[in-house]
């Protein structure tokens, strides 16, 4: 097959088993999962052909729509960025696919949830090939649309289906600004082709101003969970585990960075100064309110925020070494150089994080099932002897996550704290306190786990899970280990894998040494202070620090409850009595009321007398004649 | 005496006064509609004339068209009148007034 037809293939696919799952297979839940898993099968398949096959921004380009001066096309833009995520997204969501076989099979819903897998499937490939933003932003609300669909699985369950409202309408406060983005960015630059708009970067012609990143920006806020956006992603744990890895782990939170690295061109030194601090403090907040979670998957749900956190600070630390250059006027507005190294690093993490993230959710969820779908930790314990295969994979995945060198995260995380200790001291010291923190809050819950003796009795009769939920996870944890190696990340990335910062010489022994010390220093506390007991050791101990950090993570709910309940309602309140007074009111029944009377008096006319009306008739021509003559 | 325009013109519009006094005053419908059709005669009696007194045919094409047209509302209009007398057993406009507000 062409390279196009192969991508179209692959864009189609899903939608194509969505479509036959909701039109035919409601009731049918076995057939539906086949399909499903088969159709993310042969995507993955197609999807490895097409990265390795080598071919790179083929022409692929219909017009959709013609408003005026304004065309929206539909379009294909396959560079070594794209191929990298879709990699990730086919390759990761194919193995939870097959996981899924076994973690929904006794599923009432299942035929649902299948189509949901493959519709967000479809939209995610949708955002990965897009070659302009407005196609971005339809995809973009696509991966919103079945996010919610997804996370009201058990929309039974009145958490699970606020959880859903939640996280759609948060991600529309978000959108809104990218919307404004798009606009704003089509309005100044002529285009919103991403082709189109790096080449004008590279050319110096674009509209500067931070603008327009910013907005666009938003949209990644809203989508990646940044702060102040964040509070929706906790929430979304209500969903099926499956749904928690693909979506909320590995892929559609990950789009928002995706589609910073996309507009690069388009930065600018100021908004990446606060692209930087919003994943800055977004990271460190989280690792916060990881410590203090007792859902197994809130910590992971709290640790993929504060990944993402650094994902987001990585990209925007890409600006600061450019600003060096220029002497004398380090705070002008200037073009980033295109060796992006923020981008490179993003994207790097991105990747792994993908891997050993989606694993640790499965290996979580394969635990919630050998448990009988316990989720505390305190009240689990000592599964390493009956779960064998989880516990080593769970292990390499937290070992990856905290930074054991040679695992996939090592290097990632490495690459930006580099970045970070090159450009921003500040940023690097709280990323590397947020390193002690994630190792901390990890090794807690691993210990907790799988440690110990069992605490309770679900615990204590658990078992490990079949072939389809233990095969994902062996090979998840083979990416966990492999995919930070140069070997294996150059040969996916290709230009993107260039980008990725490399220390040398005594900074790269410096940036060893943080690493290990930060890991060590957070693991090695978390094993000694943690005791394998139903309580929180932190809780006992300190119960001023415990309740702190509650207080902190409860605190953005409570603002925003304070503020819908307060002002936003109040506001509307107001509104609405206003709009009584005069829409209503004055506007509407005022001229229907004056159309009414009119219409009351004319009636009188109206006798039923033929003789009055020719009286009237009479009348009339006396009026049109005087009129005719000049008369009146 | 000779017979000119304006001789033709007064007896044009006396009739048209008649027929339309007589629809102002008279009570019967089917007279109502006699006079009606009074009046369009007196028209047809003043486009004559013109037409004869300027040496065109244009008024007297126009009193071709009047009588089709008169010929088809005379068809409808006494069918409607008829079926009116069927209905209501009357024809006298005062009773006619039930089609108001």
């Amino acid at each position: 097959m062409e390279p196009v037809q192969t991508a179209l293939a692959i864009l189609l696919l899903p939608l194509a088993s969505a479509t036959v799952i909701a039109l035919f297979l409601r009731t049918r839940g076995a057939l539906a999962s086949w399909i499903s898993t088969g159709a993310a099968g042969v995507i993955a398949i197609l999807s490895l052909q097409l990265i390795l096959g080598g071919a790179r921004n083929f022409p692929a380009s219909w017009e959709w729509l013609k408003l005026g001066d304004l065309v929206i096309s539909l379009g294909i833009k396959f560079d070594d960025l794209a191929a990298l995520m879709l990699f990730v997204v086919s390759v990761v969501g194919f193995l939870i696919h097959v996981f899924s076989l076994g973690y929904m099979h006794d599923d009432q819903a299942r035929a649902r949830f299948f189509g949901g897998l493959s519709i967000f499937m479809f939209s995610m490939l949708g955002i990965v090939l897009a070659d302009n933003l407005f196609m971005i932003f339809i995809f973009w609300e696509l991966v919103g649309f079945s996010s919610y669909l997804l996370i009201g699985h058990w929309h039974e369950k009145s958490s699970a289906a606020e959880a859903a409202k939640k996280a759609f309408i948060v991600n529309r406060v978000g959108d809104f600004g990218f919307l404004l983005g798009i606009l704003m960015c089509y309005w100044s630059n002529g285009t919103v082709n991403l082709t189109e708009l790096t080449a004008m970067g590279a050319a110096n012609q674009l509209a500067l101003g931070a603008a327009i990143p910013l907005l666009l920006f938003c949209g990644a806020v809203g989508k990646s969970a940044q702060m102040p956006l964040q509070v929706w992603l906790p929430d979304a744990m209500e969903g099926p585990t499956p749904v928690s890895a693909l979506i909320h782990a590995a892929t559609m939170v990950a789009a928002g960075v995706y589609m910073l690295c996309r507009i690069h061109a388009l930065m600018v030194f100021e908004a990446l100064q606060i692209i930087m601090w919003v994943g800055t403090i977004t990271a460190l907040y989280a690792a916060l309110c990881a410590i203090v979670q007792r859902d197994i998957k809130k910590v992971l749900a709290y640790s993929t925020l504060s990944q993402l956190g650094y994902m987001v600070a990585a990209f925007g630390l890409g600006a600061g070494w450019v600003s060096e250059g220029v002497k004398g006027g380090a705070m002008d507005v200037m073009r980033l150089a295109p060796d992006a190294a923020g981008v490179g690093a993003a994207m790097f993490h991105l990747t792994t994080h993908a891997f050993f993230k989606a694993l640790l959710f499965l290996a979580a969820g394969s635990v919630i099932i050998g448990c009988h779908h316990e989720q505390d930790i305190f009240k689990m314990g000592g599964l390493w002897k009956k779960m064998p295969v989880t516990f080593v994979t769970f292990t390499i995945g937290v070992l990856a996550i905290i930074g054991m060198p040679g695992l996939a995260g090592f290097f990632s995380k490495d690459a930006i704290l580099y970045l970070a200790m090159k450009n921003d001291t500040k940023v690097f010291a709280v990323l590397a306190f947020t390193a002690v923190l994630t190792a901390f809050y990890m090794v807690r819950m691993w210990k907790l786990v799988f440690l110990g003796e069992a605490r309770d009795d679900h615990a204590k009769h658990a078992h490990e899970t079949g072939l389809s939920m233990t095969l994902p996870l062996v090979l998840l944890a083979v990416l966990s280990v492999v995919g930070g190696w140069s070997a294996v990340f150059g040969k996916l990335a290709g230009s993107v894998a260039h980008l990725v910062p490399e220390a040398e010489g005594p900074v790269h022994t410096t940036i060893l040494l943080v690493s290990l010390v930060v890991m060590t220093l957070g693991a090695g506390s978390a094993l000694f202070f943690y005791q394998s007991a139903p309580t929180d050791s932190l809780e006992d101990k300190s119960r001023f620090a415990f309740s702190g950090l509650v207080w902190l993570k409860e605190s953005f709910d409570r603002l925003y409850n304070y503020y819908v309940a307060k002002i936003q309602q109040r506001f509307a309140m107001l509104l609405n009595f206003l709009e009584q007074i005069f829409l209503a009111g004055l506007i509407i029944r005022g001229f229907a009321g004056f159309v009414g009377l009119v219409g009351y008096g004319a009636r009188a006319f109206y006798t039923g007398s033929l003789h009055a009306y020719v009286y009237w008739f009479l009348l009339g021509a006396v009026l049109l004649w005087a009129f005719a003559t000049g008369l009146l | 005496m000779i017979i000119g325009l304006n001789h033709y013109l007064l007896i044009s519009a006396v009739l048209f006064a008649l027929g339309f006094l007589g629809v102002l005053l008279r009570k019967n419908t089917l007279v109502i509609y006699m006079c009606l059709e009074l009046m369009l005669i007196a028209s047809t009696v003043a486009l004559v004339a013109f037409s004869h007194f300027n040496d065109t045919l244009d008024g007297n094409v126009f009193v071709f068209f009047i009588l089709t047209i008169a010929a088809a509302e005379v068809a409808v209009g006494l069918a409607i009148i008829v079926a009116l007398f069927r209905q209501r057993h009357t024809v006298q406009v005062e009773e006619l007034n039930q089609l108001k507000h």
